[in-house]
């Protein structure tokens, strides 16, 4: 699985990565990004996942070819 | 709290045209954004009936003049711009300048279904945004709203509301970097930590 993070997420991941092993769902998906950097727990439960240009929720199936984009809380304007 | 949104990919993971689809095969997220990073200057489409917009997201400085010169309508009595500047301090610190990330494809399309819902709920003329990307000085201007409609109090609210759910809900940061070099990701939306929930917000112009 491909990861790809933005702003504050970069200070505790790379902007791009693979990802070892497979999550079926963002509640996996966060277990094994915390196993990379247990530092990120207090930002990754404020942030909101995609796939494809759309949001996903725990709900959705991820499938290990997929590529997720981690989204953070925004701060434009 | 959260409008509807077209933006967010059911449970299912069903493809349809070469994307994802709900559980029922109906296609969300229709179409697809620009290139990441991609200066879409220039680019035009029309947004609703009565008027133009610009895309979005521009990596130049943002041509606030020429927007508000495309923001005439005859059947607008009034028309309301905002513009959203880099100041020089921010929380007692100097500001060297801003540096605003975003992801495109998403940011893009969510500042358009933000457009038509604004359009839609205050029968707008027309309703404009521009939100700068990339390195922004003080002084210079980060993100234009513009709306146009019958009477006053509409283009006031629609305005408001525009930039409350660009700055809460599109994928775009900022990082202040400071006159002593440091630099900060900050002044998020923090949503949140009262809704319990990073897809639920709470917007100003509910106040």
């Amino acid at each position: 699985m491909k990861i790809h993070v933005y702003a504050g997420l970069k200070d505790y991941f790379q902007p791009e990565f693979e990802i070892v092993g497979v999550a079926r769902n963002t509640d996996e998906l966060k277990g094994l990004l915390l196993a990379i950097n247990d530092k990120a727990e207090t930002i990754l439960s404020s942030c909101r996942f995609a796939v494809e240009e759309g949001f996903i929720d725990n709900q959705f199936k991820l499938n290990e070819n997929d590529t997720i984009v981690i989204i953070p809380p925004s701060s434009g304007g | 709290m959260t409008p509807s949104s077209s933006f967010h990919r059911a449970a299912g993971g069903k493809s349809v045209a070469g994307g994802r689809g709900t559980e029922d095969g109906e296609r969300v997220a229709e179409g697809k954004g620009i290139a990441e990073g991609r200066s879409v200057a220039g680019r035009e489409r029309a947004v609703g009936a009565g008027s133009v917009a610009g895309s979005a997201l521009r990596a130049e400085p943002i041509d606030m003049a020429g927007m508000l010169a495309g923001a005439h309508h005859p059947g607008a009595g009034a028309v309301v711009l905002f513009s959203g500047e880099v100041r020089n301090s921010n929380r007692g610190r100097a500001v060297a300048f801003l540096e605003y990330e975003v992801y495109a494809p998403l940011a893009e399309r969510m500042v358009e279904e933000i457009l038509a819902a604004a359009k839609e709920k205050w029968a707008l003329h027309i309703a404009l945004a521009q939100h700068r990307t990339g390195r922004v000085e003080v002084g210079d201007t980060a993100v234009v709203v513009i709306t146009a409609s019958v009477h006053r109090g509409e283009a006031y609210a629609a305005n408001r509301y525009i930039i409350d759910r660009i700055k809460h809900e599109a994928p775009i940061w900022k990082c202040e970097h400071y006159a002593d070099g440091s630099h900060e990701w900050g002044n998020n939306c923090n949503c949140h930590a009262v809704t319990g929930d990073p897809a639920k917000h709470i917007y100003e112009s509910d106040h």
